[in-house]
């Protein structure tokens, strides 16, 4: 049976708002994990078994790919839309298909990420002899999955033009008991990533298994004086760097940066993030110069460099700035001799560096602090104690 | 232990970058240079805040420290707490839920060894009277100069 598959990315409930299924201005199902985006990992498991047909529509456009990722990616039907024309063309979309020959499209909005089997679904489909039926959860929660048969234009339109809440008669219902992440924030995000590293939903990390539980991709820097405690993931081209500590379960994804004495700690950082020396980022995803802390659940926007940043996403630039700061380097250190009153840097050894305060703080606040004051930063260790502590 | 001196509550603006950094240092000199300063800044306006900002507040500390007073950070937004925990200084200062608790602190301070009464134990040695401030002194109110008498 011919089947095929749409896929929207977008089109959340507007009482959720702008942010809704996204962090860092990009839709969650576009995000890495364990190198590869969600999006790859769902278009892979639907190819796998037997869909060949796959159109995508997304609000937003792909963001960078690592480069083995980007020749999939050009493989793929690709649309990207305005706001609110998503199920319009997703609409135009389910004509071609049906037109094309297909006996049933399936149609995803991303939204979660489902474990489910393609086959399983189209039997119930055919078996309940209704015009879509979509897939629920035990409690009988909508997850944005449907199969519709390619006959049934107006239902199809129907439910498109109800931006998938609606059906225009009564739509059969496959109760789905897989795994399935509804990926609405980033804490479903970091998630799917710890359960994919704790191999609670088989999804492959682009890398190799160095030690149990570490996952390294080839193209990934690691500091021999680095310290990564299973499971984690280092994704292509990122770059830990000495005395930096990754661990419980933390994800490094591709082109990140984690300087020097950075403890990384149940912790997801996204692509091309790069996280300043001397720091604790622990129950959080970082990535786009924003932060999200899951224990506490609150987002903040990070704008100094020094804390986080973001690298360029082109090779060439990126070629270019570390050609820059190669050639500066040199000059740099002439004049921070001459001119800088404080030498202090981060420690490269464990445990000294994770114990250190970040040697970002080091810079003067720029104030005109006293003259006393002005060695304060080595000196701070009269931490005190009080009686009643 | 009570003390007569007051305690100057500052509310942090909302942004902490260098430039606010600045000026909020210039704000707080004189009391900065004041002897034996207590200050507690209330954090609960902050919504963003950099390394300057957490530099300055360090400077801070250690101005306020070098003249025998103390600083003490309350009322933290979310988003200092965040901050402050990144970079690793949240240890080195002390946090109250709100500003009233961490005023109220600098007349409830009292070192654990003033807390217990004054039980001198001294080494039995013979040359040595007997502390006469054992059984009779209060260690509440007392300085460690008057116990070591």
């Amino acid at each position: 049976m011919d089947v095929r598959a749409i896929i929207l990315i977008g089109g959340a409930k507007p009482e959720f708002g702008p942010e809704a299924e996204s962090f860092a201005g990009t839709p969650l199902a576009l995000h890495d994990v364990l190198g590869r985006p969600v999006l790859h990992r769902i278009v892979d498991r639907l190819q796998a078994q037997g869909i060949g047909a796959i159109s995508v529509i997304s609000e937003m456009p792909m963001p960078p790919l690592e480069g083995a990722i980007r020749n999939a990616q050009q493989a793929l039907n690709w649309t990207t839309v305005a706001a609110g024309q998503l199920f319009r063309v997703a609409e135009n979309a389910f004509s071609d298909h049906a037109q094309a020959g297909a006996e049933g499209v399936l149609v995803l909005r991303l939204g979660g990420y489902a474990e489910f089997e393609v086959e399983e679904f189209l039997q119930r489909h055919l078996d309940g002899r209704a015009h879509v039926t979509r897939a629920v959860d035990g409690n009988g929660a909508g997850l944005g999955l449907f199969m519709i048969a390619s006959s049934r234009r107006n239902d199809a339109a129907y439910l498109f033009r109800h931006h998938l809440q609606q059906c225009r008669a009564a739509s059969g219902e496959w109760v789905f008991r897989g795994y399935f992440n509804p990926l609405a924030s980033a804490r479903d995000l970091r998630a799917l990533a710890v359960d994919a590293l704790m191999q609670r939903v088989p999804l492959a990390s682009i890398g190799e298994e160095r030690r149990p539980g570490i996952w390294i991709a080839p193209s990934a820097r690691v500091d021999r004086r680095a310290r990564i405690l299973a499971p984690a993931f280092i994704g292509a081209h990122a770059n830990v760097r000495a005395a930096a500590v990754i661990t419980r379960g933390s994800v490094i994804e591709h082109h990140a940066e984690i300087d020097t004495g950075t403890v990384i700690e149940n912790a997801t950082v996204l692509p091309y993030t790069c996280i300043g020396p001397g720091l604790d980022v622990a129950h959080a995803v970082a990535g786009g110069r924003r932060l999200l802390h899951l224990a506490r659940n609150v987002e903040v926007e990070i704008s100094d460099p020094r804390l986080m940043d973001t690298v360029s996403e082109h090779a060439s630039l990126r070629a270019l700035s570390s050609a820059a700061s190669l050639a500066a380097y040199l000059p740099l250190q002439f004049f921070r001799g001459l001119f800088a009153t404080s030498h202090r840097d981060q420690p490269k050894e464990f445990p000294a560096a994770a114990h250190a305060p970040s040697s970002a703080l080091s810079a003067p606040a720029g104030f005109e602090a006293s003259r006393e004051a002005s060695s304060f930063p080595a000196s701070l260790a009269v931490a005190r104690r009080y009686g009643d502590q | 232990m009570e003390t007569n001196r007051p305690v100057v509550v500052k509310r942090i603006p909302e942004r902490l970058n260098l430039k606010q950094a600045r000026a909020f240092c210039r704000e707080m000199d004189p009391i900065l240079n004041s002897d034996r300063p207590q200050i507690v800044f209330d954090c609960s306006q902050v919504k963003q805040v950099d390394a300057a900002g957490v530099e300055m507040l360090l400077q801070c500390l250690s101005h306020v420290i070098r003249r025998d007073g103390d600083l003490k950070l309350a009322a933290l937004s979310p988003q200092m707490a965040i901050i402050l925990e990144m970079t690793r200084t949240e240890r080195l200062f002390e946090i109250y839920e709100s500003s009233s608790d961490a005023v109220l602190s600098f007349s409830r301070f009292l070192p654990a060894h003033l807390k217990q009464p004054a039980v001198f134990t001294m080494p039995a040695i013979p040359q040595l009277a007997p502390p006469r401030a054992a059984a009779s002194n209060s260690a509440e109110g007392a300085a460690p100069a008057d116990l070591a008498a």
